[in-house]
């Protein structure tokens, strides 16, 4: 993460997030926002909520952030978010294009991006929000918190030696699933499980093939009940009935915005894998 | 003769060549040994088997039927409107099926109607009704008028355009969109045997007929006038041809998406190769269209593994420089 400069006299420092983009905010963020519902997430978690003024409309968690405004992220309503003077605006790679960003920037108003490869990513993550809105302890206890939860779920994998493949549909026409470089696959590591997919492909969600499926032959799928898979994936692909997922009827669903978020609930959605694998 | 059958003899044996190397890529790693294999001693616990025998020859099956119906419905809508610039879409068929499928993406999502994938469905009725509509619309008193028809297929096509795009914009979903999008550049990725019966019998049909009346078809392209000279029933011949291109269209349309490029460029190309009037060229432009998007469907899957690039892309990009070629030669003539 970046270093801070000194403050400014303005009360503004110049801090470089995790783009690499240096991005000038003010020391003591009054009002803030997200444009990504896992960031409004982080930031319910580590932030003075009266500091957040608005959510997108797709931000549904915690309940809390319900009664906050809305300003629509795609496509982007920048009147309204101008007329919200946030302060500081966050974001998420891959959520919000850097387009997009240059054209906040434009009026004025700072953007700073948050990106996560992996679990213990969404953890310095928190940290580092942390300590831009000055709420360093919060942040702190919250991250060891979840870190300590992590350290019991490794010892506990570590038990079992089988980690069964996984396949986790995002979509069925096409068939999109959770790539290698998604932060899934590191929490399928903590779950005792292992992604399905081995190639790393330039999209994070992938489209696959049939064949491609018969190949790796998962032992788990995720995206839903089996009754419900049966209905709308297998009867459209039949031939994938031949994959050890179906046969032995490990099929499971999930919850979207829980596996999907890179948020303070990271831990809680592995266990959710956990007891879905077990 | 002898040039046709130098020419449909060179598409078979690319055709050959196309179907051994569309066998043999793919995720899981085939020998020649094992597609033969795959067919004389069948084994179906063993994936690379089943792979071959379910995944990649009806992928390939239907990559040909769509080509070749697609260029067979161009050849015909060429002749129907005395255009070369025409393609089997004037009717607007392509746009009537993007406007079904993109209601049953968002609307229907995860519904089956007596067991069907709607999508096709959806997208058959879309192309049927729209033609009815242009159909309609360019005619007077039961007289088929090119030229008005022309006008009315590129303004509907404007408008059903339109309202993808709005029910896309309106779309909370990014999957949604993605499924639009997908479908809307072409694929082959669904096929499967259960439906490859619906656009082969259309197109075998199809050829049928029209290798009878290929006749009728060369006279109409020296003007409707000159045909009803020479005892050509030209209202009736172009209620056939109308009828033909858009069930042809229709079903392969629904089932592989609105592959662009091949049914305006390929029966110029076959034009090229065999004159204007040579009897076997709409075999020959069936054929043609048939192995270039067996070609360009086993192109796209080389360069994006495994899923392939949307076919329409690679179409254009192969085709286009080819194309040009042809025509720049001296002696091509459209009619």
């Amino acid at each position: 993460m970046r270093k801070p400069a000194a403050p400014a006299a303005s009360g503004k420092h110049t801090v470089t997030d995790d783009l690499g983009r240096k991005v000038s905010l003010p020391v003591k963020p009054r009002r803030i926002l997200a444009l990504a519902p896992s960031m409004t997430e982080m930031l319910f978690a580590v932030a003075d909520t009266a500091t957040i003024i608005a959510r997108t409309q797709n931000c549904d968690y915690p309940a809390a952030v319900l009664t906050k405004p809305v300003v629509i992220n795609y496509p982007m309503d920048y009147e309204r978010l101008l007329a919200l003077k946030p302060e500081v605006v966050f974001a998420t790679e891959g959520i919000i294009s850097l387009e997009t960003a240059a054209q906040i920037e434009k009026l004025g108003i700072p953007v700073y991006y948050q990106a996560y490869d992996s679990v213990s990513d969404v953890l310095r993550g928190l940290r580092d929000l942390g300590k831009l809105l000055q709420q360093e302890p919060k942040a702190n206890a919250l991250a060891d918190s979840l870190q300590n939860q992590l350290n019991q779920l490794v010892a506990g994998a570590a038990t079992s030696s089988h980690k069964p493949t996984v396949l986790a549909i995002t979509w069925r026409d096409p068939i999109y699933v959770y790539g290698r470089n998604t932060l899934f696959t590191d929490k399928l590591r903590y779950a005792g499980g292992q992604n399905a997919v081995k190639d790393v492909f330039a999209q994070a969600y992938p489209a696959l093939t049939r064949e491609y499926i018969l190949q790796i032959n998962p032992e788990v799928v995720l995206g839903g009940s089996f009754d419900q898979l049966e209905k709308t994936f297998f009867s459209l692909y039949p031939e994938l009935r031949r994959i050890t997922a179906y046969r032995q009827k490990r099929i499971f669903p999930v919850d979207d915005d829980l596996m999907s978020r890179p948020s303070p609930r990271v831990v809680e959605s592995i266990q959710e894998l956990k007891r879905t694998l077990r | 003769m002898r040039r046709a059958v130098v020419v449909v003899g060179l598409l078979l044996l690319l055709l050959a060549v196309g179907f051994f190397l569309g066998l043999r890529v793919g995720s899981i790693d085939t020998s020649f040994q094992t597609i033969v294999n795959a067919f004389l001693n069948y084994d179906a616990q063993d994936t690379a088997h089943y792979s071959i025998v379910h995944l990649r020859l009806p992928r390939l099956l239907l990559a040909f039927l769509t080509g070749a119906s697609l260029a067979f419905a161009g050849y015909l809508m060429q002749a129907l409107v005395n255009n070369a610039l025409a393609d089997p879409y004037l009717l607007g068929t392509a746009s009537g099926a993007s406007l079904g499928a993109s209601l049953s993406f968002f609307f229907f999502a995860d519904l089956t109607f007596l067991g069907l994938y709607l999508p096709p469905f959806f997208a058959l009725a879309g192309s049927f009704l729209v033609t009815l509509v242009v159909v309609v619309l360019g005619s007077r008193r039961g007289q088929l008028i090119p030229s008005q028809m022309l006008l009315v297929g590129i303004a509907l096509s404007s408008l059903l355009t339109a309202l993808v795009s709005l029910i896309m914009f309106l779309s909370d979903s990014e999957s949604q969109l993605k499924s639009v999008v997908f479908w809307s550049m072409g694929g082959f990725e669904k096929a499967d045997w259960s439906n490859l019966g619906y656009p082969a019998t259309a197109l075998v049909l199809a050829l049928v007929l029209f290798f009878f009346l290929q006749r009728h078809l060369n006279v109409l392209l020296l003007g409707a006038d000159r045909a009803e000279t020479l005892g050509v029933d030209v209202r009736a011949i172009r209620w056939v041809m109308l009828v033909t291109v858009s069930v042809v269209t229709g079903f392969a349309v629904a089932f592989s998406g609105p592959v662009g490029f091949v049914g305006l460029m390929v029966p110029h190309i076959t034009r090229a190769l065999l004159g204007t009037t040579n009897r076997f060229n709409l075999l020959a432009c069936a054929l043609a269209g048939g192995v270039f998007l067996v070609g360009c469907d086993l192109i796209s899957r080389l360069l994006y593994p495994p899923v392939g690039l949307p076919v329409g892309i690679i179409t254009s990009f192969f085709g286009v420089p080819f194309f040009v070629y042809l025509l720049r030669r001296k002696n091509y003539r459209f009619s």
